[in-house]
């Protein structure tokens, strides 16, 4: 194995934090270009690293340590894949910081701990030891309560620190446990040995591997704002822009790459993944819901990152690891596009100020397309020989993908069906069905060396939450639709109220930090 | 017990007798006034924040500000010291502050003394506390122990809900009911209040009456409010959730407009009091009852007059404010008077090549000055953006436009956008294809944003993004596609024009016939003073401004045309100008236009400067010449006006300017893609050779005024009472932004979170923000803007003023009390007085 490549990959860290630590002197603008620079290095360094990597193959480096425990680095598929996304965003939200925050008092300041902060996370998909992802772990987390006290006066961004300094207090110490139950059953912390153990199967069974696993997901679900400790993430816009959107792009996914890069342990207790897919499922349905009813765009954006993310994680839960990636992988370059651009909603809205282009929804739409797809899944189903006992997952998945289809078409059929509309709805959704098994299929094969294909089926447990991802993706499909029609009867204010409060989770939190953890630093 | 019978149960145990409930409509009507209209980010127009202070003079305002609402609108002490060390300030301005307030009874050493000296942090009791400000006092100035934060928050939370204009998917559904009722509907469901800590506050508000007046009633009645306090209250009340107000404001401004009535800041109001009511039930310790006793007793015990003129730091302040401005007003004076007139004159022919007519924005200025540089043959003329033709602009599928004219003005008629040279058939099949392409975006945008299909969404259309984010932060795309063309094709959308021909659209007539056509041609001839004789090309430009992911791009449009481009209104001026059978009728009015000159609609780019011209296949082959010239000469003075603005815009490399500058128009990550009317100062009504060839720095609004061809000074009533005014909003809106931009302003650009499709927050919550950001005002080292009221240059005799102002009270009220200078400008603007009341004029 060659030990090149992760050294190169593991230059584009170390340019950022050189840039970051020997930026002192010169004026804004300066640091500002330098840090321009070394984002526009790290990110050449990562890609090509990454593209070394797909052609030779993975690297990984000796340990520089002793009995399984200190520094190695790695680059296989999943840390190449990872470090270019990030790579390519942080250059992004580099440059895109440079105009953004000029003038601010604070604007070096600023810059030196974003670039720290990218380090950090650049760190954390080449570590090649538990030691050292922990330590990149941890320094992701302090650096980036850096950039989100930017302003710190202001008692949001006070509030919403706390907040997240409990959850990721909590994920650090959860993460440091497991690595420790970890090195108890199997002697090392050497990300690769433990993968090749857990695939040869030893620790199947033990109470120790399963603890560490329920705590390993514990701590992707903090890091990754899943119910219920989420209020920190959606209350996180008091910090400029491109913090949000590296968050939001770069970061929040750290639980994903977390399950993503110990899943040959986990898939010892699949106990655990079952929580994940749980938890992240009713994040998921949760997150979708209550970003229906909000009214402003950064705070719409974040309900939608728990939602993408607690999706993510029901596809990890669910063993669809190379799907989950995808996911996280897609999300990344939607939302901090979505953020970078979100000053332009005024744009958007003042080309459609005509209320509504077409007519009222068609009565029976949601029926003709539902009666479609199910009788297109049933054939598809039939034709690879499908069950939901023989492959939950896909049954789960494809399901949520052909609901999505489902709302796509029967947006097209409203009150005057027009056949250019709704042949054209049909060619996209057929053009979204290919574009989908396309990438799944893709990115299956790039990363089939560096995490598993599926997790094994045992039990009935898969089965009922496949079973219930079906019933409760489809019930919400229903409900949305309904929820136009008979919006002002008794029963949709309630849930109107509620969701828009979150189900009142986060006010919960505000309270208890307001009660436990009082005093603003800065009064107003 | 139904709602109905719980109010009647409530008014007879708390009778209301007509004469209170008079009274009490009053005191809400008048607090009401107080607030200064928002108008929505689509097309957000420069507002006074002050509005509804101008009946009393700028110094009371000072004060009833500090007392009543607890607000600054005056700089930092800070700020005037460090103006008298750098010497802006000198002894001489001082002294004549202090003689302007006598009251203050300070001498100049005295003052300076003083201002050495820091203010003393006690600001004077309120004339009124209000349940949330006791409540702050309590928790030591902590809003969100008082949870005084999170009623503001969840106040907001509403109104965005309730005006939302297209954000959220699912809309709140209690829309159809008036805003009070719409709260009180949801807040039966709503636990969070209760789940933060407010018991009880489901029934608090249940048990209130369902008319949200009779609600005010009790509540005041309920805590105690004294009767002399009761319209601060409100005040207090509206102000503490201004943003939203300002926006209820608007809702009510615009129905008045349309002859409508609308209450919806009082029902705003009755939610805010609700609140506060709330809060006062929730809270039944001895620390805070005594508290409000206390605060309720001291508000019955002191006379309103009495308690505004108690503020000596404010009074210091005022003074050294004051000194600030005449420094700076001395200053321009000076500059104005010295300047000699005649010798720019004299160059121009009798009839000029060209004659050019820019908005009076302040940015026009520059532009003026440079095409009188780059082509001194040519007269350039400043009146309001909108050429006189106030049109509603409806472009292709839709069937409402934006009102295209100042917002003190109702649009007298509406103007569809059409394709040029096209059938009716093509006509149609644009439209089609606009109206199939938006529905096909909006089902896509569904599949973007629904619960379940999000997520397939970002599987299968999230990689795509990756090649977007590099176009865009390139500058090579927009993030999402200009306004204006979405959904045209490229060759449509340049052939796209204004349609002047009578039409019919959705029940209301569209177009001009002949008769308006040559009214209105006639009424702007005569407003611009352009009789004749004229130029064989006359440039009508309007301005726009082009900046990408920017909130409040509309901001940088023209004021003039209602927070929009002045295109069109260029377009349809210079179309009707054209016109041969208007040229008759004008003929008939004394007015002769010659038959080889034409007129030309055009669009000046603020951020770029480049001057578009439309409709050129339409000039005769004669003046195919003339044309090309005009266009060279106005590359040119583009050229020159961003070698100037390039300084303030911090550009370096004076060799890059014009690439630098196009490139902060593209920038997706531009705070400051230009500065808008930052640094507006002055006001001036005269002919252009009072002013030619001096350089006013793109401060000064320029308006071409001729008294000698004003008959009746019916045009100088005109510009008193609309450009003027407007100026007034716009320099007031800066100098609100610049002095307290936490209330006057909208805060840190770079925390801007869009709420509703119409306004921003500032971070995840809290209220609606109004005003200009801070980045529009302050370049990071210092402020761009300097706050000074609008210094008022008109060359028309005193008389004639004296005589509008009386026949104008908003007029006078703005001049008497201080919210303009009003300075008149004798023998060729070499003489200038200052008018201190009508009648009254000094030396300035």
């Amino acid at each position: 194995m060659n030990q090149f490549l992760p050294c190169l990959a593991a230059l584009a860290p170390f340019t950022l934090a050189v840039a970051a630590l020997a930026g002192t002197g010169g004026s804004a603008r300066t640091v500002a270009r330098n840090a321009i620079a070394a984002a526009a290095l790290a990110f050449a360094l990562a890609a090509v690293a990454s593209l070394g990597a797909a052609v030779v193959g993975a690297g990984r480096t000796p340990l520089l340590g002793g009995n399984g425990l200190g520094l190695s680095l790695q680059l296989d598929a999943l840390g190449a894949i990872l470090i270019t996304l990030v790579s390519f965003i942080g250059f992004v939200v580099v440059r895109y910081s440079r105009n953004y925050l000029d003038g601010d008092p604070g604007q070096v300041r600023f810059t030196r701990w974003l670039l720290l902060t990218l380090a950090a996370v650049l760190m954390l998909p080449i570590s090649g030891n538990l030691v050292l992802l922990f330590a990149a772990w941890v320094a992701t987390s302090l650096a980036l309560g850096k950039l989100l006290l930017f302003y710190d006066t202001r008692p949001a961004a006070i509030r919403a620190s706390r907040k997240k300094f409990v959850a990721s207090r909590l994920g650090d110490a959860f993460l440091a446990v497991a690595a420790l139950l970890l090195y108890v059953q199997f002697g090392t912390l050497e990300i690769g040995s433990l993968a090749a153990q857990a695939r040869s199967g030893a620790g199947t069974g033990s109470a120790l591997v399963t603890v560490a696993a329920l705590l390993i997901v514990a701590t992707a679900m903090l890091k990754s704002a899943q119910l219920p400790l989420h209020g920190w993430l959606i209350e996180v816009m008091e910090t400029p822009t491109p913090v949000s959107a590296l968050l939001h792009a770069g970061i929040i996914n750290a639980g994903g790459f977390l399950v993503l890069r110990l899943s040959d342990v986990l898939l010892l207790a699949t106990p655990a993944l079952d929580v994940l897919a749980v938890v992240g499922g009713a994040t998921a349905l949760f997150g979708s819901l209550v970003m229906l009813t909000q009214t402003s765009v950064k705070v719409q954006l974040a309900y939608s990152t728990v939602a993408q993310m607690g999706f993510m994680l029901l596809q990890c839960g669910l063993g669809a690891f190379s799907a989950a990636l995808l996911h996280i992988v897609a999300h990344s370059l939607y939302k901090a596009h979505a953020f970078l651009s979100s000053g332009s909603i005024i744009d958007l809205a003042r080309a459609s100020w005509t209320p509504s282009p077409g007519g009222q929804p068609h009565a029976a739409r949601l029926i003709l397309a539902l009666a479609g797809v199910i009788a297109l899944a049933l054939l598809t189903g039939l034709a690879f020989g499908m069950t939901l006992r023989s492959n939950p997952a896909q049954i789960a998945l494809g399901s949520v993908l052909l609901m999505g289809l489902v709302h796509l078409m029967a947006n097209a059929i409203d009150e005057r069906p027009n056949a250019f509309v709704i042949v054209r709805a049909a060619v996209t959704a057929a053009g979204v069905a290919i574009a989908y098994f396309a990438l799944q299929t893709a990115m299956a094969w790039l990363v089939g060396g560096s995490i598993p294909a599926s997790r094994p089926v045992d039990g009935v447990v898969p089965m009922l939450i496949a079973a219930a991802v079906v019933v409760s993706f489809a019930a919400v499909t229903v409900f949305q639709n309904q929820m136009m029609r008979r919006a002002d009867a008794p029963f949709w204010i309630a849930a109107y109220v509620h969701l828009r409060n979150g189900l009142y989770l986060n006010t919960l939190a505000n309270r208890l930090v307001l009660t436990l953890w009082p005093r603003s630093a800065t009064s107003r | 017990m139904t709602q109905a019978a719980l109010a009647m149960s409530i008014t007879a145990t708390d009778p209301v007798d007509t004469a209170t409930d008079a009274r009490l409509k009053e005191c809400i009507d008048s607090a009401c006034q107080r607030v200064a209209p928002l108008w929505p980010l689509k097309h957000f127009v420069a507002v006074n924040p002050f509005l509804g202070f101008t009946g009393q003079s700028f110094a009371a305002t000072a004060a009833t500000f500090e007392r009543v609402v607890r607000t600054r609108i005056l700089m930092p002490r800070a700020f005037y010291r460090q103006a008298l060390d750098d010497g802006r300030i000198d002894d001489a301005a001082l002294a004549r502050a202090l003689d302007i307030h006598p009251s203050v009874g300070l001498g100049v050493e005295q003052l300076k003394q003083q201002a050495r000296a820091t203010a003393a942090p006690s600001s004077p009791p309120a004339v009124v506390a209000t349940v949330a400000e006791v409540l702050d006092r309590l928790a030591e100035g902590d809003r969100y122990v008082s949870l005084v934060a999170f009623m503001i928050d969840e106040i907001s939370a509403f109104c965005a809900g309730y005006f939302d204009e297209g954000q959220a998917s699912w809309p709140s559904p209690v829309r159809s009911l008036k805003p009070y009722a719409a709260w009180r509907r949801l807040a039966a469901y709503d636990r969070n209040p209760e789940v933060m800590g407010l018991t009880g506050f489901r029934n608090a508000i249940a048990e209130l009456p369902a008319d949200p007046v009779q609600a005010i009633g009790l509540i005041i009645t309920r805590l105690g409010i004294p009767e002399r306090a009761v319209e601060d209250y409100l005040v207090r009340a509206l102000f503490d959730i201004g943003g939203w107000s300002a926006y209820a404001r608007y809702i009510g401004w615009s129905a008045e407009r349309d002859g409508q009535r609308d209450d919806t800041l009082v029902e705003l109001l009755a939610i805010r009091l609700a609140w506060g009511y709330a809060l006062f039930q929730a809270r039944t310790d001895a620390a805070f009852k005594i508290a409000w006793a206390q605060a309720m007793e001291e508000a019955a015990k002191l006379p309103d007059d009495q308690r505004l003129d108690d503020t000596p730091e404010l009074a210091v302040d005022l003074v050294l404010h004051e000194a600030y401005e005449i420094a700076i007003r001395n200053q321009l004076i000076a500059r104005l008077a010295g300047h000699g007139t005649g010798a720019a004159v004299a160059r121009l022919p009798a009839r000029p090549p060209v004659q050019a007519a820019f908005c009076i924005d302040v940015r026009s200025e520059i532009f003026r000055r440079a095409l009188e540089t780059a082509y001194p043959e040519a007269e350039t003329i400043g009146f309001a953006g909108f050429f006189g033709f106030p049109i509603e602009y409806v472009p292709i599928g839709h069937t409402r436009g934006g009102a295209q004219c100042p917002v003190l003005l109702k649009p007298a008629f509406i103007v569809c956008e059409a394709v040029k040279d096209a059938d009716d058939v093509e006509q149609a099949e644009v439209l089609g294809l606009r109206l199939l392409r938006r529905r096909a975006a909006k089902a896509w945008k569904s599949f973007k944003v629904s619960a379940v299909s999000s997520f397939s969404f970002v599987e299968t259309a999230g990689l795509g993004f990756a090649a977007k984010i590099a176009t865009d932060s390139a500058g090579v795309t927009r993030p999402v596609p200009s306004p204006v063309v979405d959904g045209l094709d490229p060759e449509i959308a340049a052939r796209v024009m204004p349609r002047l021909a009578p039409g019919e659209l959705g029940g209301r007539v569209t177009g001009f016939n002949d008769v308006q056509r040559v009214a209105m041609a006639e009424a702007a001839l005569k407003a611009m003073s352009l009789t004749g004789p004229f130029a064989r090309l006359v440039l009508l430009a309007g301005h726009g401004s082009t900046t990408v992911n920017n909130p409040h791009a509309s901001g940088l449009d023209c004021g003039a045309c209602g927070g929009h481009t002045g295109e069109a209104n260029a377009r349809v001026a210079a179309a009707v100008l054209n016109d041969p059978r208007v040229r008759d009728g004008l003929r008939a009015k004394g007015i002769d236009i010659p038959a080889d000159c034409w007129f030309l609609g055009a669009l000046h780019d603020t951020t770029t400067d480049a001057v578009t011209v439309f409709d050129e296949d339409d000039v005769p082959a004669a003046l195919a010449q003339d044309l090309a010239r005009l266009k060279a000469r106005l590359a040119d003075a583009a050229r020159l006006a961003r070698l100037e603005r390039s300084a303030l815009l911090g550009i370096p490399d004076k060799s890059a300017v014009d690439a630098a500058v196009i490139a902060r128009s593209r920038d997706w990550s531009q705070v400051r893609p230009e500065w808008g009317l930052a640094g507006n100062c002055a006001f001036i009504a005269a002919p252009r050779s009072f002013t030619r060839g001096l350089d006013l720095g793109g401060r000064a609004f320029l308006h071409s005024y001729e008294a000698e061809r004003d008959d009746g000074h019916r045009t100088l009533e005109l510009i008193m009472t609309a450009p003027m005014v407007v100026a007034n909003w716009i320099n007031l809106q800066y100098f609100g932004s610049t002095v307290n931009n936490a209330a006057f302003g909208s805060g840190n650009k770079v925390l801007h979170n869009i709420v509703g499709q119409l306004g921003v927050l500032e971070g995840n919550a809290g209220d609606l923000r109004v005003g200009l950001p801070w980045q529009s005002v302050h370049d990071g080292t210092r402020l761009v803007h300097e706050p000074v009221r609008l210094n008022v240059f008109i060359a028309a005799p005193e008389s004639a003023m004296d005589e509008i102002m009386q026949r104008q009270p908003g007029v006078r009220d703005l001049v008497v009390n201080g919210w303009v200078m009003l300075h008149s400008l004798g023998d060729h603007g070499t003489t200038i007085r200052r008018c201190v009341s009508p009648g009254v004029w000094i030396a300035a």
